[in-house]
């Protein structure tokens, strides 16, 4: 009977403890549990930088959502976003790939527009703005084409 | 240098250039043509080139922008929320400035327009979104990517956006307006409007 009892505690610990470090995995992998809360909307980009599944799609600075799949689609970056349910995209809508910091890793910021139409689940994102390469900026600017 | 870039590519957008180079023009890219076109012959027109005439000529231009510009369209993206937020005489007040600001913003670089050659690389259309793309090729000879967004209204196809080099004018007006708009107030933005046409005069 002892015996038992001091299994069953020890067995009840592990459990308690599998348990918390699940929560704590997925809570520091910020996955969601359930996966398929919200809505999916889409949008093109001639160049996705570096943004990668499971990015952060911010509005004004707040987490709205996550990168889900990045694809090419006729020669563009097809990026397929994860929005929270109550969150409202207009039509008008801007989707620029951005970086956090100057050398951080990319995310999505969408900035609201003025249109009174919502983006639906399924539609796109019209407006994109793929990100600023720097690189390519400063060299034509400086040095312009060598031809 | 944003803005330079920005503010070539715009100076740029307003001549289609003696020798552009046509490519299997589509709908979309043939009303961008019409519109450069005429603006370049205005330009080139013998008889206005007299410095007496050079209000008419500024208006012969404001008129052949307007024509192809949606000036409502545009007002409400950059706006964007702060739109929907004004009542309708606020809306064509701030339609006007706006075409003002950019007509002020941008007219030193029309006159400073010296020949650019410009490829039409080609345009997509989605039902009723056209998007037409184009490469100016200064005298630096770096090549400027720039694509002109319009929407059909009524038949016509009329420019809602341009992006030079990626950077989109709206989006580039869009944040700049919010932040004003968010650190004080809209009538602050329209006083500030209103100072930086009178400053370009």
């Amino acid at each position: 009977m002892r015996k038992f009892d001091i299994e069953l505690t020890v067995g009840l610990f592990i459990i308690a403890g599998i348990i918390c470090l699940g929560y704590l995995s997925i809570k520091l992998g910020r996955m969601e549990i359930l996966g398929n809360k919200g809505y999916e909307v889409y949008a093109l980009f001639s160049n996705s930088g570096g943004l990668k599944a499971g990015s952060s799609v911010m509005i004004a600075g707040v987490d709205v959502g996550r990168v889900r799949s990045i694809t090419l689609e006729d020669y563009q970056a097809r990026v397929v976003v994860n929005l929270s349910e109550g969150i409202k995209i207009q039509e008008d809508a801007i989707a620029s790939i951005k970086t956090k910091g100057l050398i951080g890793e990319k995310f999505i910021e969408i900035s609201p527009g003025g249109s009174d139409k919502i983006i639906g689940p399924g539609s796109r994102i019209r407006e994109t703005q793929p990100p600023v390469d720097i690189e390519q900026l400063i060299s034509k600017f400086v040095f312009g084409k060598v031809e | 240098m944003g803005r330079i870039i920005l503010n070539a590519g715009i100076a740029s957008f307003l001549f289609v250039f003696l020798f552009a180079v046509p490519v299997r023009a589509g709908e979309a890219t043939e009303k961008i043509k019409q519109t450069t076109d005429k603006i370049l012959s205005i330009i080139s027109n013998p008889a206005l080139k007299d410095p007496a005439r050079a209000k008419e000529k500024k208006r012969l231009i404001r008129e052949a922008v307007d024509e192809r510009f949606d000036w409502e369209e545009l007002s409400r993206r950059t706006l964007a929320r702060h739109w929907l937020q004004r009542t309708p005489e606020e809306k064509k007040e701030f339609v006007v400035l706006f075409a003002q600001l950019l007509d002020r913003t941008y007219w030193s670089k029309v006159e400073d327009y010296s020949g650019e050659k410009v490829t039409y690389v080609g345009e997509q259309i989605d039902g009723d979104y056209g998007l037409v793309e184009l490469k100016v090729l200064t005298s630096k000879n770096t090549e400027i990517p720039v694509f002109y967004k319009l929407k059909k209204k009524e038949g016509d196809w009329l420019v809602y956006d341009i992006s030079v080099e990626g950077v989109s004018l709206v989006n580039n007006y869009r944040v700049q307006f919010n932040d004003i708009i968010g650190k004080s107030s809209y009538r602050d933005l329209v006083k500030k409007l209103k100072e930086k046409i009178e400053e370009k005069g």
